[in-house]
């Protein structure tokens, strides 16, 4: 018993040792909330308060499926709504203090969010997700229209391009429902508009070679069909071109349909009985139409083919007439974005927003239709837009204020290609977003340099004259008094640099990136898909520098940059700048794919290569006309460069220089590489050699020598590789001081893959370990594929492989449905001291595959989106496992419970010597161990690790939607001395012992000396 | 302090001064009847006291043995402190054997010439006491290395030597 208490104590000892303390939170680690690029353009939208104040929030719907609402003053998260993956945003809307929004096929889910606080009203799940209909794009056949006849806060929803229904704002229930009687007809309706008298549906029904307008008006009331009719017309490109017009006249609200067709704009005004017949606008011939969001207020935009655009009013006198001209459009500017936005009396304004080439400045005019005596007021300005950081202007949104007559401040909104949310105030800047950062799809963390010590002259010692030798030591000596008095008070009060506080820089820091003592500041370069790389601070999550990714020749027709790999070339402790190559694949839009390589100082961003000039936008060398298949890092001595293959597998090298070509073919024939080759759906996996010599074009091309023995249906989804890190220990001393080796065959890769029959889910996932040279299959388990996906996450590091899955218990009825989690371990030879030396082995030996494995299986809390384990400077430290689960928190798992040595009795006390504990399937849950506390870290997709200088300390960096960083010591900071430890009682006592000894040493002499005297 | 608080006793065991002799002078009138008896006695004495010197670390090793239980298999200071005694003590009694034997060895009679050339600090001096005394010194070490094994202080698994294994780079380099 006493054993037991003594036991949990120890126990509990650990884990409250392990816990993140509270004073570290927040100062260890940040976290940053993003929301993703916005998709569309984003609002304003001001709600009153009680007391007659106003607020105002931009809304926007993301491309990570978040609807999110920002604080305008300084570009703050307000709230947001993670939508899940299976559930993707198809339409919102807001309507005065709520937000409608609809998700999922088809608008299969409807909710009603507070647009304050983002806090969930309602939510009705209106179909099925199956039963949902697809549409491209997917908020055709999708609409919300909220009821501004009362005060009911009614919406009217409609769903599946033929379902409209009634829902009651107070209860969220539905009032009434109506589907389209003939559902099988090609009618799809993508609007709704409200009236008191009627509700309009409108859609398109497909006819011979276009489309043709199709409306329908529904009774508010009871949701009875009043009138359906067919509007003679034809449309081309969709129902984008579809404006409703509205205009709140003395007799109620009058609606009016208008599109373009054949470059004229017709219109037809919706009545319940539409009988209306199509006016067509003469005068001038028009390009587009554009819904500036503006249509309850009758103001629409069009363009012409000259490029210039007007504005167009739906007067009172129910006709659509030309409200303004937005003149002198030339090749000069860029085509201009038209927005519109409210004022907080509910004026109308609409700018206009482009790019001039010649002043490489940004221009805006806002249009107040209300002012000047209702001719229209226009107030124009230019604004800094720094368009080589932040790509082109993609979206504009306004705002505006009138505090007198004749003048117009106004708001603008923009989003950016690279994914930038911007916020101007006339001409000036107030906040920057980078939501790009909520799409990272590579990121590496590089060592920082070492701050630069001071040496006024170095090498001129020969030369320098006596006079001038002591003047220039004494300049230099002149901070030595600053230097003896810090070294005093740092040696008496302790306080030395701790490992748990924050190594932020003070905001007025100028001096030049360098790291701390301990090297926990590194910077993180992180290449996003929206053609932006950034530099972020580690300590603080700040951005030291970003750049756009150059196109090369495909900038004339446009394309897009996904980074695949970024390799740290060089770092800090090969003595210079520390750099990185980032190998992307360059998509142009003439559908030509070639993969590139930027070649940046992780320090500054900038261009090593030279090929782009100043902070202009970063160009890259084009590596290969064609596909990548792979790219490795290549270390030789203390060189390295990358190395890539292309679609028919020739070596290509970067940088391509003499001396790495002269490198690689000296090594080039005891190269292997296990590929991952074959289409969607039937990866193989095969083993490659590297010819000895260059072929005929020029390149060492890799050839075929084995392909991985699995059963022809099963599909290679993804090859888990070791980190390149060292290993402290080649063994594991167990407790009666045997050893077992560690299996460290450098080329063994974890393989996942999904078993499915020809058409149809998955049926099982399968984990594999093979080595990798000879294709021999070391360990295999089949896992059970829960609703037909295969979702294994694996790490592997050294020699111990950790893998979670979703057991849905169909394998056996006795088996409970849980996440597990399998811990594996693998051994050289049979047993204890059977060792086969496999880190250095010829592959071609038969002693790599005398392995044993050591296995357990656990339970595993909750799902997860990505795992990962620690790694430290030398490999000493217990590795512990850290994932990001799907509660949207960074957790670490200790090694200690998921060693699958655990025995499954009680350990004996050489077990326990090896701290060993009994086997429980249950892994705990621990809340302390939650490395993101109280912040929501939303969607981790991957965390990456890497050392610090601390051997105990890891760096830890997740990102996803959200970016979140901390530090992490899996077997506490045993390289520093503890935060507790009583520096200055230590002092004192050597003190005191020092004057003990002062005062002793005298009287001993004295008591000596007369001893010898009268010693007998 | 002054000369009158010497204390005589702790010079007692000094030679007396010539002409100062403490044995009376009647014991040497007594005879040489019972001088050739009394040296035969004291030669058995000293060859019975040698052979108990020789044996004497062994008679201490129940205790040795009992203190080693009572300090316990952790790697503390006590224990530490009595496996280093038990280490160290042969060596030295090893090292100082053949001084420490001395004051036992035989006595060379007046009348026997050839055994004043023995020289009482040489190996073949008690060469049976010796080999005794060495068997039980090496008791004593077998005592202190068996302790040390238990304690797991010496290098006996491979575990111990898993620091200083070294691997070289294989052959064959796989790229991943």
């Amino acid at each position: 018993m006493l054993t037991i208490v003594r036991f949990l104590w120890a126990s509990f000892a650990i884990w409250t040792a392990y816990a993140l303390h509270p004073s570290e939170a927040g100062v260890v680690d940040w976290h940053k909330a993003l929301l993703g690029v916005p998709l569309t353009r984003p609002d304003f939208h001001r709600t009153t308060g009680a007391h007659g104040a106003t607020r105002s929030v931009v809304l926007t719907a993301t491309s990570n499926n978040v609807i999110g609402a920002v604080h305008p003053e300084n570009g703050t998260v307000a709230w947001r709504y993670l939508f899940e993956d299976r559930d993707p945003v198809v339409g919102y809307k807001a309507y005065n203090d709520r937000l409608a929004t609809l998700s999922g096929p088809g608008g299969a889910t409807f909710r009603i969010l507070d647009v304050n606080s983002g806090h969930l009203l309602h939510e009705l799940h209106l179909h099925s997700a199956d039963s949902g209909r697809l549409f491209e794009p997917v908020n055709l056949g999708v609409a919300i229209a909220f009821d501004d006849s009362d005060k009911s806060k009614d919406t009217f929803v409609l769903t599946n391009g033929h379902t409209l229904r009634r829902i009651n704002g107070k209860s969220g229930d539905i009032v009434w429902g109506w589907t389209s009687p003939d559902q099988t007809s090609l009618v799809v309706y993508s609007k709704v508009v409200t009236t008191s008298d009627a509700i309009y549906l409108i859609g398109l029904a497909k006819s011979f070679a276009s489309y043709t307008v199709h409306v329908s008006a529904i009774s508010p009331d009871n949701g009875e069909l009043l009138s359906d009719a067919d509007v003679p017309s034809s449309i081309i490109n969709g129902p984008q071109g579809l404006i409703v017009v509205s205009h709140e006249g003395t007799r109620g609200k009058s609606v009016r349909l208008a599109w373009l067709e054949q470059a004229r704009i017709h219109s037809v005004a919706l009545t319940p009985q539409l009988k209306d017949k199509p006016t067509i606008k003469k005068g001038s011939a028009y390009l587009q139409v554009h819904d500036i969001g503006l249509q309850e207020k009758g103001l629409f935009v069009a363009t012409k083919e000259d490029g210039s655009g007007r504005v167009i009013r739906f007067s009172e006198d129910g006709a659509l007439k030309v409200f303004w001209e937005f003149a002198d459009s030339s090749p000069k500017y860029t085509e201009s974005t038209y927005a519109g936005g409210l004022d907080k009396d509910g004026w109308p304004y609409i700018a206009r927003v482009y790019w001039s080439h010649v002043f490489r400045q940004a221009s805006a005019h806002v249009l107040a239709p209300h002012l000047a005596e209702g001719k229209g007021l226009v107030t124009g300005f230019t604004f800094p837009f720094e368009t080589q950081k932040h790509g082109i202007i993609a979206n504009v949104a306004v705002d505006a204020a009138n505090p007198e007559e004749f003048r117009v401040l106004s708001r603008l909104v923009l989003t950016t290609t690279t994914g930038a949310v911007q916020l101007w105030q006339q001409d000036q800047h107030q906040w920057t977003r980078e939501e790009s950062l909520a799409d990272i799809r590579v990121a590496e963390m590089v060592e920082l340099p070492e701050p630069q010590l001071v040496a006024s002259q170095v090498g001129i010692e020969e030369t320098e004259s006596f006079g001038a030798r002591l003047r220039r030591q004494l300049a230099d000596a002149q901070d030595f008094p600053q230097y003896a008095i810090n070294f005093a008070k740092r040696f008496a009060t302790g306080s030395y640099a701790s490992a748990s506080s924050s190594i932020a820089p003070a905001s007025n820091d100028t001096s030049p990136l360098s790291r701390d003592t301990f090297g926990f500041r590194k910077i993180i370069v992180a290449a996003t898909s929206h053609g932006k790389v950034f530099g972020i601070d580690s300590a603080n999550g700040e951005i030291i520098w970003s750049r756009v990714f150059g196109l090369g020749w495909a900038a004339e027709v446009g394309g897009r940059i996904f980074p695949l790999k970024i390799f740290t070339t060089r770092t800090v402790s090969d003595g210079d700048t520390p750099q990185v190559v980032i190998v992307g694949q360059r998509k142009a839009d003439n559908s030509l794919v070639d993969t590139v390589a930027f070649h940046i100082d992780a320090l500054t961003g900038e261009d090593v290569s030279g090929t782009s000039i100043g902070q202009d936008i970063l160009q890259g060398q084009d590596v290969i006309a064609g596909a990548l298949v792979e790219a490795y890092l290549f270390q030789d001595g203390p060189t390295k460069y990358v190395v890539l293959l292309d679609e028919y597998l020739q070596v290509h090298l970067f940088p391509d220089t003499p001396e790495n070509a002269d490198s690689f073919h000296k090594v080039a024939p005891s190269i292997h590489l296990p590929l991952r080759t074959g289409t969607a759906g039937s990866h193989r996996l095969g083993g490659h050699k590297v010819s000895p010599e260059k072929e005929f074009t020029g390149r060492h091309i890799a050839y075929p020598i084995w392909t991985a023995s699995l059963p022809p249906n099963e599909d290679v989804r993804s090859i888990v590789t070791r980190p390149h890190e060292p290993v402290a220990s080649l063994g594991k001393v167990l407790g009666n001081r045997t050893t077992l080796y560690k299996y460290l065959n450098p080329g063994v890769v974890v393989v996942l893959t999904s078993t499915s029959t020809p058409s149809g889910p998955a049926t099982s996932c399968g984990v594999y370990v093979i080595d990798g040279t000879k294709g021999t299959i070391l360990y295999h388990a089949n896992l059970p594929a829960a609703g037909g996906v295969c979702d294994v996450k694996a790490a592997f590091t050294e020699n111990w492989l950790v893998y979670h899955y979703y057991d849905d218990g169909s394998a056996n009825a006795d088996q409970a449905k849980s996440y597990r989690m399998v811990s594996l371990e693998f051994y050289e030879g049979s047993g204890v001291d059977d060792k086969t030396s496999s880190s250095d082995l010829s592959a071609y030996s038969n002693d790599t595959t005398r392995i044993s494995v050591y296995e357990q299986s656990y339970v595993f809390p909750r799902g997860i989106s990505t795992i990962t384990t620690t790694s430290t400077k030398f490999g000493i430290t217990v590795k512990d496992i850290l994932v990001a689960g799907n509660n949207h928190q960074v957790q670490s798992f200790p090694r200690r419970f998921l060693d699958p040595r655990r025995p499954n009795r009680k350990p004996t006390a050489e077990e326990q010597e090896e701290w060993l504990i009994q086997y429980d399937p249950l892994l705990p849950d621990d809340p302390k161990r939650v490395l993101s506390h109280r912040y929501q870290v939303a969607r981790i997709r991957k965390i990456i690790t890497s050392p610090a200088l601390l051997e105990s300390t890891s760096l830890v960096f997740g990102y996803g939607v959200d970016l979140f960083f901390t530090r992490v010591a899996p077997s506490k900071t045993f390289d520093v001395l503890n935060e507790n430890f009583n520096k200055a009682q230590l002092v004192l006592t050597v003190a005191g012992l020092a004057l003990a000894i002062v005062i002793t040493k005298p009287m001993v002499r004295r008591k000596r000396l007369r001893e010898r005297w009268y010693a007998s | 302090m002054s000369t009158t608080t010497l204390e005589p006793s702790k010079w007692k065991h000094l030679p007396p001064p010539p002409g100062f002799a403490q044995t009376p002078v009647a014991t040497k009138t007594s005879g040489k009847v019972s001088s050739s008896s009394s040296a035969a006695s004291y030669a058995a004495l000293k060859e019975k006291r040698a052979w108990d010197f020789a044996i004497s670390p062994a008679k201490s090793l129940p205790m040795q043995a009992f203190m080693l239980y009572m300090s316990g298999g952790g790697v503390q200071i006590f224990s530490m402190g009595i496996v280093f005694m038990l280490l160290s003590s042969p060596f030295k009694n090893l090292a100082a054997i053949n001084s420490a034997f001395a004051p036992f060895a035989p006595t060379p009679s007046s009348h026997d010439k050839t055994a004043s050339q023995v020289d009482p600090k040489a190996f073949t001096t008690l060469p049976l006491q010796k080999i005794v005394y060495i068997i039980c010194n090496l008791l004593t070490l077998a005592l202190g290395l068996w302790k040390c094994r238990s304690m797991g202080l010496l290098p006996t698994g491979t575990g111990d030597w898993l620091a200083f294994e070294t691997r070289g780079s294989p052959p064959e380099i796989v790229l991943l």
